[in-house]
């Protein structure tokens, strides 16, 4: 009898175990704040309360929730992630399967795609022309799936290609205008003519590398934007003629070119820009406030990213962020849009510019952050982002698409592989992870 | 009494039963169920039964064969180097004058330390320009490019895992050392054994049960090898530091892909089965046989 009783507690405590995960949308009064009347909205931050990031997150969510008193409570929940996003994702992954989802969550703009394609998030409710003008194209185009927008981010982030003006002065070089970058031909002589004086240095003309992960992607796509190509077809269903094509082989054996005349490093050496030992480097938009408060005795300076020579002015420079969006389960979608437009507005960019210095995702933000009137380097990525942002590839598969650029950059330029070959093997690795969405 | 002793029994063993089928019985079950389906993390919704496609398909994908013989490849150095390195370890350690807590502790650190920690630790001696190049530039030998060449990496991670590695089975090592009877060791002496008799006919057979228990914890520890390559190399280059387990990973956690990453794990599951039961039976033998020796020799 008493082993009965005894498994019967084993069971109701296993069920405890499994529903004491799910959640419900408390009831008035429950969370401090929510009163009666006001309708619920719950958000997920990929970020740690601790955090700069966090707090910025946590104090526009308190902001909105004044500005919205009496008609909206937002309430806010940190999902830490580890380097790769697995934390968070495995949170979103496990809510999609056993129900759970948050109103709002936030979505790194290349997941975008999948997460539309897969009905785990769902298209904002109308913005006025006059709202989506606020925002940078960049932002806009990272978060419209299939001509309707689902996420709106509050940051936006820039690659910069930096020089070092003591070193390019020393050499007699001159830095070109912002829309009259260097052709990848140019530059090329460029690096040469820098070689013998950087291999003075005991250095490189460029400090480069094409790191497994994000980077090599977000960095280097560029390349083959700027000649007129495109990784994946417009509704990212396609990647044979567009991975493979003629702009992505060229990129590569620029690349390639670059290893073989040793105009950079093959294995990566710590620091080799900031320690005066190279004259140029390709770097997120952090590296200018790296130096700044690390480097203070560098003369660092921002040139317009190198294109392609068949370039003819169209958007090819890096961008993306983490962005927010609004959830498949909400059933208050006038609600979330608002609390995704909250999120991302001017104010929430002006806090996390002061916070994190992130870049932030609105004109009128940039407009009000001095440091991008008044310092060159930082208006220069200004420019270059409002003018040429262009966001990755929009693509369900974009993770697979994101792995076989690297491996082909690296397995292309640094081991002297085939192109076609290795294009080609990438693709029918890509269209197999495509098959899922395009079988039906 | 004796129904009493059950109930009780059940008190101790049942919340430990519970959590052990939540996290453990139950999801190794609903792998094996998702191995035979295409289960997508992001739309579960669309998860049809597949049969043995998956399995068909590992065995043809390139990446998975290769990362399978990375896997080995990591076994094949690290089982030899870690299991001898710390019986060597230990036997130094036990031989030691002065200093053996000293030693003992500096050679455990490693193992205490996060593996990321390490892992970025070693990223910094394996830099182009770092302590290893350094020393040897030294020499006079170039610098080598250890874990950004397809051909050392593999090699280079090995080691740094030995090192990382080592400290715990040298202590395990050093209980079985201290646990041997010292009249064996005298009474050899009365014999005029010399040391290499000593080791080979009294340490090595009484270490035996430990040996077992040190060789298939490291093999089945080099076989899960993660963390090294993901935070020093990100399975690169040219995927020479790829394993399964990161493969399994990628696939369902950055890919989504569950039904596959559910397929490999219940290969990689079946493979390192076989390998133990192998490892259990050959050891066990052995062992038998001493028994048997030991009997025909009291005869």
């Amino acid at each position: 009898m008493k082993k009965r009783l005894l498994c019967l507690m084993g069971i109701v405590f296993a069920a405890a175990c499994i529903t004491g995960c799910q959640q419900k949308d408390p009831e008035p009064g429950d969370v401090a704040g929510y009163d009666e009347g006001e309708e619920y909205l719950s958000i997920w931050v990929h970020s740690i309360e601790d955090t700069e990031e966090g707090q910025a997150y946590k104090e526009s969510v308190e902001s909105f929730n004044e500005a919205y008193d009496g008609q909206y409570f937002a309430d806010i929940e940190f999902v830490p992630r580890n380097d790769s996003g697995g934390g968070y994702s495995d949170k979103v992954n496990a809510s999609v399967m056993a129900g759970g989802l948050p109103d709002v969550l936030t979505v790194d703009g290349p997941n975008i795609s999948a997460y539309a394609a897969n009905g785990i998030i769902q298209p904002l409710a109308d913005l006025t022309e006059e709202e989506e003008s606020e925002y940078l194209p960049s932002i806009i185009e990272q978060g419209t799936v299939n001509d309707e927008l689902y996420a709106l981010g509050v940051m936006e982030s820039s690659v910069g290609f930096y020089y070092n003006k003591d070193i390019i002065e020393e050499a007699g070089i001159e830095i070109p205008d912002a829309d009259d970058s260097w052709t990848w031909s140019e530059f090329l002589d460029i690096l040469e003519e820098l070689k013998p004086l950087m291999d003075e240095k005991d250095g490189y003309p460029l400090d480069m590398t094409f790191p497994v992960g994000e980077t090599s992607i977000y960095y280097f796509a560029p390349f083959v934007w700027s000649g007129g190509g495109e990784l994946v077809s417009d509704d990212g269903l396609t990647v044979d003629g567009y991975f493979n094509s003629d702009q992505t082989k060229a990129a590569m054996e620029f690349f390639r070119t670059v290893v073989e005349n040793e105009y950079m490093s093959e294995a990566p050496i710590d620091h080799l820009f900031e320690s005066g030992r190279a004259a140029f480097k390709f770097d997120g938009a952090w590296e200018v406030n790296t130096v700044y408060t690390s480097y203070p005795d560098l003369n660092l300076g921002v040139a317009p990213y190198v294109v392609s020579d068949d370039w003819d002015g169209e958007a090819y420079t890096p961008t993306g962020s983490w962005a927010f969006a609004a959830s498949s389960e909400t059933e208050n979608i006038e609600g979330a849009t608002e609390l995704v437009k909250w999120m991302s507005g001017v104010d929430s960019g002006i806090r996390i510019w002061e916070m994190t210095k992130n870049f932030p995702s609105t004109y009128e933000a940039f407009e009000n952050i001095d440091v991008f009137q008044t310092d060159e380097n930082y208006s220069a990525l200004y420019e270059q982002l409002s003018n040429y942002g262009h966001p990755r590839p929009k693509t369900p598969v974009y993770p697979q698409v994101s792995t076989c650029f690297q491996e082909v950059l690296e397995s292309v330029a640094l081991n002297g592989k085939d192109v076609d070959g290795e294009l080609d093997k990438a693709v029918e690795r890509i269209d197999q992870k495509l098959e899922r969405y395009t079988r039906e | 009494m004796k129904k009493k002793n059950s109930i009780m029994g059940m008190a101790f063993f049942g919340p430990a039963l519970v959590l052990l089928t939540l996290f453990l019985f139950l999801p190794m079950l609903l792998t094996f169920g998702f191995s035979f389906t295409d289960y997508f993390a992001l739309n579960p919704e669309l998860t049809h039964f597949v049969g043995l496609e998956n399995y068909l398909n590992i065995f043809k994908d390139d990446l998975f064969v290769q990362s399978f013989f990375n896997t080995v490849k990591f076994v094949v150095i690290i089982v030899p180097l870690q299991c001898g390195g710390a019986l060597l370890l230990a036997l130094a350690i036990n031989k030691a004058a002065h200093c053996k807590k000293y030693f003992k502790v500096a050679f455990f650190v490693p193992v205490v330390m996060s593996l990321a920690v390490v892992s970025t630790l070693w990223m910094q001696i394996y830099s182009p320009e770092g302590i290893l190049n350094t020393l040897l530039a030294n020499f006079g030998i170039d610098a080598q490019p250890f874990i950004y060449s397809a051909g050392q990496a593999l090699p280079s991670i090995a080691i740094m895992s030995v090192w990382q590695g080592v400290g715990y089975q040298m202590i395990i090592f050093l209980g079985g050392l201290q646990n041997i009877n010292p009249a064996l060791y005298e009474a050899a002496e009365m014999d005029h054994a010399s040391g290499w008799q000593k080791f080979k006919d009294i340490t090595l057979p009484e270490l035996k049960p430990l040996c077992v228990f040190v060789f298939i914890t490291v093999t089945i520890g080099a076989f899960r090898m993660l963390v090294q390559p993901m935070v020093m190399t990100g399975g690169g280059p040219d995927h020479s530091t790829y394993t399964i387990v990161y493969d399994i990973y990628e696939t369902g956690t950055v890919n989504w892909e569950m039904g596959l990453a559910s397929t490999m794990a219940i290969v990689f599951t079946v493979f390192v089965v076989i390998l133990t039961i192998i490892q259990n039976v050959l050891t066990k033998d052995k062992e038998e046989r001493k028994h048997g020796n030991k009997k025909a020799k009291a005869n």
